[in-house]
This record gives C-alpha cells, sequence and structure tokens, in this order.
C-alpha cells in the first residue's frame, strides 16, 4: 500500500512538469488543431470523401501519441540532469519509479488528446457521446503503450538528447504513415501489399483511430472485439517500455552513470 | 575567409558526427512521399497527380525547417554559452554572421541531396536550368527564413520559452496557412487571405512554376520573386542589425 502511495506521489510530480511547459503545450495544442481545422478542412474540399469527417477523430489520436511521445522527453530529461539519481534514492522500488513515469506520461497524454476530443466533438456530428467515456480506459492503456515506446527510446538514446529526437521522428513517421490515421484501409489495400496492411490494421493507432470514428463519431454500438484488440496490441509495448527503462534504471544505480 | 570556413567547420562536424538528423530527414522524406503522399493523391480528385504537387511541397518545407533550425541554433549556442566565445574571437561581427549564414546553407545542400533528386524521379524532364533554378529559390526561400529566426532571436535573449513557443506557433501558420501543400485556389476564402501573407507561399509556387506546373493554380510569378527578395533582404538585414546591437552582454545558461 506504502509503495502505491509513493507510486502516486512521485507520478503526480512528473504530471505536474505537464503543466509546468503549459506554453509549449499550448503551442502544440495548436499544431494538431490547425491539422485538424485547416488540412482536414482542405483536403476535404479536394477530395469525393468526407476526409474532415475521416480526419477529424484521427487527430485526436495523433494528439495522444503526441503527448504520450512527451513521456520520453522527459525521462531523457532527468536522465540528463541527474533527476533520476536523486529519485533512486527515494524509498521506492525501480519498477516502481518505471511504474509512476508510465502512469504520469499516460496521463498527460489524456489530458492533451482529451482536449481535441472536446474540439472535435464540437466540429462534428456526434453519434454517441457516452461511447467517448467508455472508450477513455482503453485510450489510456494506448497512451501507456506509447509512453512504453517512448521510454524505450529515451532509455536506448541514453543521455544523448539528438538521438532520442532522432528515433522519436522515426518511430513517429512509421507509426503514423502504416496507419489508418490519414487514409482509409481500403485505399492502403490498393496501393500496399497486403502483409503491410495487415501491419497497418493491428498498429494500435488504427485501432484506436477506427475506434473513435465508429463508436463515438458514427455511434455504432462498441464491439468487445476492438477495444480488445486495442488493449492486446498496446500492452505489449507498455512491457517493453517498463524493461527497457527498468534496466536503465538498474544500470545506472549499480554503475552510477550511464 | 579562412575563418569564415574555422567557424562554419566548427558547427558542422558536430553536425555529421554522425550526421543523424541528415539521415533521419531523408528517411522521413522518403517515407511521406512513398507512403503518405502517394495514398493521399489516390484520395484528391479535384486535382492530377497530387503526389507532384506534394513532393514539392515536402521539399519547401525542408527548406523552411532548415533554415528556421539555423536561426535556432544561434538561440541555443546564445544559451549554452558558445555565443560568447564565439564573439571574443579576433573576428568582426560580418563574418560571424555570414559564417552563420553559410553554414545554414550547407546544411540545407545536404538536405536537400536527397529529397532533390527524388523529385528528379517524380516529376521526370527536367533540364538543368529548372533544376539550377528551383534549387536557387529554395536557397534564397531558404535565407529569409534563417534571418526571420534570427531577427526574431532577441525575444529569446529575454527568454528561450516564450521564444520556442512564438517560433513553433509562428512555423505551423506560415506552412498551414499557405500553398505548401494545396494550391492556393482550393483554400477557403478566409484562409486564403491569411495565405498570401506567408512567405512560402510565394517560394512554394514559384519553384512549381520553375519545376513546370500548370501556371494557372500557381502564383503570379513577378510578385513571387518581389516578395522572395524581400523578404530575404529584409529578415537578413534586419537580423544584422539586431545582432549587432543584442548580442554582446547575452546572458548563458
Amino acid at each position: 500500500m506504502t509503495e502505491i502511495l509513493r507510486i502516486l506521489q512521485v507520478a503526480r510530480t512528473d504530471f505536474s512538469y505537464f503543466f509546468r511547459t503549459k506554453w509549449l503545450m499550448a503551442v502544440l495544442l495548436s499544431l494538431n488543431l490547425s491539422d485538424m481545422l485547416v488540412i482536414g478542412l482542405v483536403y476535404n474540399g479536394m477530395m469525393s470523401i468526407d476526409y474532415f469527417k475521416f480526419f477529424a477523430p484521427a487527430v485526436v489520436i495523433m494528439g495522444l501519441f503526441m503527448g504520450a511521445m512527451d513521456t520520453g522527453r522527459r525521462i531523457w530529461l532527468a536522465l540528463r540532469e541527474g533527476v533520476t539519481q536523486y529519485y533512486l534514492s527515494l524509498p521506492i522500488s525501480n519498477i516502481g519509479l518505471v511504474a509512476a513515469y508510465l502512469i504520469a506520461g499516460s496521463f498527460a497524454a489524456m489530458v492533451y488528446s482529451c482536449s481535441l476530443l472536446l474540439i472535435a466533438l464540437l466540429v462534428l456530428p456526434v453519434g454517441a457521446i457516452f461511447n467517448a467515456l467508455l472508450l477513455l480506459p482503453f485510450l489510456f492503456m494506448l497512451a501507456a503503450g506509447l509512453a512504453g515506446i517512448a521510454a524505450s527510446l529515451a532509455a536506448l538514446a541514453s543521455t544523448h538528447g539528438e538521438f532520442f529526437f532522432a528515433y522519436q521522428q522515426i518511430v513517429q513517421i512509421f507509426l503514423l504513415a502504416f496507419s489508418t490515421v490519414y487514409y482509409p484501409k481500403e485505399v492502403m489495400a490498393a496501393y500496399l501489399p497486403s502483409i503491410v496492411v495487415n501491419v497497418a490494421s493491428a498498429n494500435p493507432l488504427s485501432i484506436a483511430a477506427e475506434a473513435l470514428r465508429e463508436f463515438v463519431f458514427k455511434g455504432v454500438q462498441i464491439q468487445p472485439n476492438v477495444v480488445m484488440a486495442l488493449f492486446l496490441s498496446s500492452f505489449p509495448f507498455a512491457l517493453i517500455g517498463t524493461f527497457a527503462y527498468h534496466r536503465t534504471l538498474c544500470n545506472l544505480q549499480v554503475r552510477g552513470k550511464l | 575567409m579562412s575563418s569564415v570556413t574555422r567557424i562554419i567547420w566548427f558547427d558542422l562536424k558536430q553536425e555529421l558526427n554522425p550526421p543523424v538528423w541528415i539521415i533521419v530527414e531523408w528517411i522521413v522524406f522518403a517515407v511521406q512521399v512513398s507512403v503518405y503522399g502517394a495514398l493521399i493523391s489516390n484520395l484528391v480528385t479535384s486535382m492530377s497527380d497530387y503526389l507532384k504537387f506534394y513532393a514539392v511541397g515536402l521539399a519547401i518545407m525542408l527548406t523552411f525547417e532548415i533554415g528556421s533550425h539555423t536561426g535556432r541554433h544561434f538561440v541555443e549556442h546564445a544559451h549554452e554559452g558558445r555565443l560568447p566565445y564565439l564573439l571574443s574571437l579576433p573576428i568582426p561581427r560580418w563574418k560571424l554572421f555570414l559564417a552563420i549564414a553559410l553554414q545554414g546553407g550547407f546544411e540545407l545542400a545536404l538536405m536537400l541531396i536527397v529529397p532533390l533528386c527524388a523529385l528528379q524521379v517524380i516529376i521526370g524532364n527536367l533540364t538543368l536550368v529548372s533544376v539550377f533554378s528551383a534549387i536557387g529559390t529554395l536557397f534564397w526561400l531558404g535565407f529569409g527564413v534563417s534571418g526571420l529566426m534570427l531577427a526574431l532571436s532577441f525575444i529569446a535573449f529575454r527568454s528561450a520559452d516564450v521564444y520556442s513557443a512564438i517560433v513553433t506557433a509562428l512555423s505551423t501558420l506560415i506552412i498551414r496557412f499557405s500553398t505548401v501543400f494545396y494550391p492556393l485556389i482550393f483554400l477557403p476564402p478566409s484562409y486564403a487571405g491569411v495565405a498570401i501573407l506567408s512567405p512560402l507561399t510565394y517560394g512554394s509556387d514559384l519553384v512549381r512554376l520553375i519545376l513546370g506546373f500548370d501556371p494557372s493554380i500557381l502564383v503570379d510569378p513577378g510578385i513571387a520573386v518581389s516578395v522572395l527578395t524581400a523578404l530575404a533582404i529584409s529578415t537578413l538585414g534586419l537580423g544584422t542589425l539586431l545582432l549587432q546591437r543584442l548580442v554582446e552582454g547575452v546572458k548563458s545558461g
């Protein structure tokens, strides 16, 4: 019980950093908003499909992705500035520390993406608003998975900040481009090999974007297999992130440096 | 001139050892054109071969990012204490400024090698004149953007956070509200009004005109040349003027 309280305390401290950079967060939010309200609307006028309706829910998932990736930046900063050394001196286990970072990162991503979701709910006709609330725990799981990816990248980059941002950009481009965030699955199937389309369909970002489009904006009843797929596709990433960051902490504890 | 070369190499060798960012930009460009651009092109029905339009837009965006990076780099150096070191060297300020601008130019050239080859393949039928004119326009635009970011750097000397926020917001507006990814005729009237204020609108449409795109969907080339020239001269001039006055006594840390 004490360990859980400590995890929550560390998570709260880390989460508070998210609000300390509120200027930057507001600007990043404006970036996603301009994606939704400028790119989405302009492309809508250039395409035969209702692209704005397709794209706006995807922007919410992109926001979730960006928010969760910020976990990696905070881990990297903590490693570079020696904050991690201080955390290691606290009466909390290493695995507890990892859990605290992932929880804080997931909450930050949820705050970030929920503000985008609210805007999407205002600009698009909503089929079933209650479904949005039901999807939130699964989106939290996705955020934890993405935070896990970010933690792995931060652990891999160690104190080399430029490598972390390079890895992040590569992961971002591959995860977003090979997903149904920007384009429907049928368009991908007509152009890309079936194996790539299958991978893109199993991409947690595709599942989450489709879930928002279908269950929240079209109002289709939530299907358990879809949310289970979202959970199962996110969980391994959270696990890998936990393992990678835990190993980094152990190395740091034994050797005193990275 | 050797002092300018030495300063350029001083910074450039760190970027090239290893050249992480250059390779990352090439990979990102390749995936964006071959996957995102190709798939979105299949969805766009109101213009033929949107992929070509998009690929040129990406090269423009890359130019903008590198120009912007040069300006930001300068600010980072000021805060990390490298600028006071450079200022203590026995070289005139104008040479220092020239070195910064030329370093941006070299970075731009390195980053654009692969994207320009890709454009050659995608667009095809390019002449040597059109390729060199397009490169010249990209460099002119890059210098203008670098100058703009350098001119804004005086904000950073007061607050680096506010500078980051302003530059990110400005970059977002300049790119989204421009013809980098879509022709002006497809922009809603309220957006088009903002787009004609963006320098990227003129840079991207001029490059497209040189590369043989349909002039009816592009802005007037005469106006585009005038705007780009005015931007490059005014921002670089303003940047030089401000730097002469502001760089002394910049606090590091």
